[in-house]
């Protein structure tokens, strides 16, 4: 039986797997690739509270939303590691400890 | 919600009968079961045949090829070569699967299954007929865009994981020129879901008739602009040539299938085929008519009341005469693709970005307000209807 | 019957996807179950009758995103140095044990939470009779071009600014390489 419930452990399990990685790893790509995890998380919980809950469409606009915004937060977030890169030659997060070249 | 195969089959009494008498047989609602087995039935036949184009694909450029450069051709196997695609497959499955030694053995693996799903899933809903489509999604134009970029990923996963150069930068070149020109198709098949008014391939396709000036290339100067945008765009997605960069076999070995051989080469070569296939698909639905025939021939209804056949053979003749005009447009476009490729020169690579960038998105873009202008102001009215009410009106004007 | 399946395809799909993305060591494959992640939430999102929304997650991550991931990858392997510039050891590019645990114990605790607060939706909200799968695709664009219009002009001008924004920051420096 497929409740809500149901699609909020799958929530929780991406949300948890975003978390682990943005923490464990220290590769800046590996971040933010768990960055892109935790955002779907979110709007998966949308689209479910809109099928499940309220039956409004308001949920799918949020979760669009959402998905905008993971599209041009990677963008930038991959522009800047390349710039990084460029810069240091390399894409470690510790060695980003510097606020001025 | 979706207009199926299974939808159209609903319509028949017979389908109707044969789920009662087989809910009686075993006990519970059939209807579910036997949709599914119609849809696997349906796509079991939709791979074969689509992999058969693929294979006859193949042939035909070879003999095409050969018909531009003056030469024969393959002319052993059967009668005139027909049979040669079967023996190139013969000859893929008994070769060598070579693996390279320090090749990411799972990515190298996964590449080219991931293409050919890229493709079959695209086809899905490509409109055959207006009964015979796997799924008439809503989302229909959306969907295929989307799934059929699985292809870019999966020749830059085959350059990345081969470990050798030549497929290193023929994956590369790949991927940036699937991405980038992803943008002007894209845009220009918006132009015509402005028109339109839906992103379901049906409501594209149900709003343009049989005869050429219902087209939708037809249909205003931003639509015919918009159409010869999409076409260059598709043969760069589907990396034929002029655009095919990512496999320039003078420059790089062979691009990104560099080292593949036996059946995963095959994979992608089928891969590619059938996408071209695929994608003038595409181009006849949204821009040639789809599979609207002349005098609206394609519903039968013309059929039933000349020669007073039952209703469900006329309309089954307007099926295979839909699936005709389809597939007969297709193929007229995959000729002209083949003979594009061997006519004229590759580009080269800071080219192409240049032709995408600077010439076809701002062209594309040009014609996306364009069209909505034009919805606008003349209430989606084509050229030639408003010649013909100014005509028309003149004439009213001078009684 | 079909949905059932369907949605178990795509949860697994999606679960088995995410865990991989923790668990592998190659950022390669990381960025390809990424991928089989997303296409599964596609595959939930269709489940769920959101058509436009899985359309959506198709056409941005499968396209866009997680190519450019690959891109970014490809653009800036090679990290080996195991020192930074102070002489202190880094921690592997992939993380150690010590990460993981770290990351580990801080997912427990937010999982203990949030499931403590799921429990009582489960308690909550007993599941009625749920209405027949529509086409969103409408009422997303009326919705998107009346009630939240401004939202949706200010994501437009947002993704301009980050379309500009990532080209000027990739871009060398006048004068690097001249």
């Amino acid at each position: 039986m497929i409740t809500l419930s149901s699609y909020l452990m799958i929530s929780l399990a991406l949300f948890l797997s975003g978390l682990v990685v943005m923490i464990a790893r220290k590769n800046i790509i590996a971040i933010l690739l768990g960055i892109e995890l935790i955002l779907n998380s979110a709007a998966l919980n949308f689209a479910a509270y809109t099928r499940f809950v309220n039956q409004n469409i308001e949920g799918h606009i949020v979760s669009l939303f959402i998905i905008v915004i993971a599209a041009a937060e990677a963008a930038v977030g991959l522009g800047i590691v390349i710039r990084f890169f460029q810069m240091r030659e390399s894409i470690h997060i510790d060695d980003a400890a510097q606020l001025q070249s | 919600m979706n207009s199926t195969i299974v939808s159209y089959l609903s319509q028949f009494d017979g389908h109707k009968k044969f789920i009662a008498f087989l809910s009686e047989v075993l006990g519970f609602d059939a209807t579910a079961l036997i949709a599914f087995l119609v849809f696997l039935i349906a796509s079991i036949v939709v791979v074969k045949v689509m992999a058969l184009v693929g294979g006859m694909g193949t042939y035909a450029e070879r003999k095409i090829s050969a018909d531009i450069q003056m030469r024969q051709g393959p002319n052993r196997v059967g009668p005139f070569g027909l049979l040669q695609f079967l023996a190139d497959g013969v000859k893929m499955i008994m070769k060598e699967d070579v693996l390279p030694k320090n090749a990411d053995k799972l990515l190298f693996t996964i590449a080219p299954l991931m293409a050919l799903v890229g493709v079959f899933g695209s086809l899905a809903v490509v409109p055959f007929s207006s009964g015979f489509i796997l799924t008439d999604l809503n989302v229909g134009v959306f969907y295929l865009i989307g799934v059929s970029s699985l292809v870019g990923v999966a020749i830059f996963l085959g350059g990345y994981s081969s470990n050798s150069k030549w497929s290193m930068l023929g994956g590369m070149r790949g991927a940036s020129q699937i991405i980038s020109y992803e943008v002007p198709v894209t845009l220009s098949i918006l132009a015509i879901v402005i028109l339109a008014g839906g992103l379901s391939f049906s409501t594209l396709v149900n709003a343009q008739g049989g005869l050429p000036h219902q087209w939708y290339v037809l249909h205003n100067p931003f639509t015919f602009i918009g159409f010869f945008v999409f076409f260059i765009g598709a043969l760069a997605e589907t990396n034929r040539a002029p655009f095919d960069l990512p496999e320039a076999e003078s420059e790089l070995v062979s691009g990104y299938h560099t080292e593949y051989t036996g059946m995963r080469f095959g994979f992608f070569a089928l891969a590619e085929y059938i996408e071209v296939f695929v994608v003038c698909g595409v181009a006849v639905a949204a821009f040639l008519g789809g599979y609207k025939v002349p005098f609206d021939l394609g519903t039968g209804d013309f059929l039933v009341n000349t020669l007073h056949l039952p209703p469900i053979i006329g309309k089954n003749i307007g099926q295979f005469l839909q699936i005709g005009s389809f597939v007969t447009k297709t193929l007229l476009l995959y000729y002209v693709v083949i003979w594009i490729r061997w006519t004229f020169p590759r580009l080269r690579v800071d080219h192409l970005m240049t032709l995408c960038w600077k010439y076809l998105t701002p062209i594309a873009l040009f014609n996306l307000v364009g069209c909505a202008v034009w919805l606008y102001a003349f209430d989606g009215h084509s050229i030639w209807e408003l010649f013909s009410q100014m005509t028309a009106g003149s004439h009213g004007g001078g009684h | 019957m079909f949905d059932n399946i369907l949605f178990l395809l795509s949860a697994s799909l999606t679960v088995v996807g995410a865990f991989s993305v923790v668990l592998t060591k190659n950022l390669m494959h990381s960025c390809v179950y990424l991928l089989a992640a997303l296409f599964g939430m596609a595959g939930l999102y269709a489940t769920l009758g959101a058509d436009f929304l899985a359309a959506t997650q198709l056409v941005v991550y499968v396209g866009g995103v997680v190519i450019l991931m690959l891109f970014a990858v490809m653009l800036t392997g090679g990290d080996q140095d195991k020192e930074n510039k102070f002489g202190i050891t880094k921690v592997p590019a992939m993380g150690n044990t010590k990460t993981f645990i770290a990351g580990g114990i801080s997912a427990l605790v937010i999982a203990l939470v949030i499931l403590r607060l799921v429990a009582n939706i489960a308690k909550q909200n007993p599941q009625g009779d749920l209405p027949n799968y529509m086409s969103t695709v409408v009422e997303i664009g009326t919705k998107l071009v009346t009630d939240h219009v401004l939202a949706f002009e200010i994501s437009s001008v947002l993704l301009l600014g980050a379309l500009v924004g990532a080209a000027v920051i990739a871009r060398p420096a006048r004068g690097d390489d001249q």
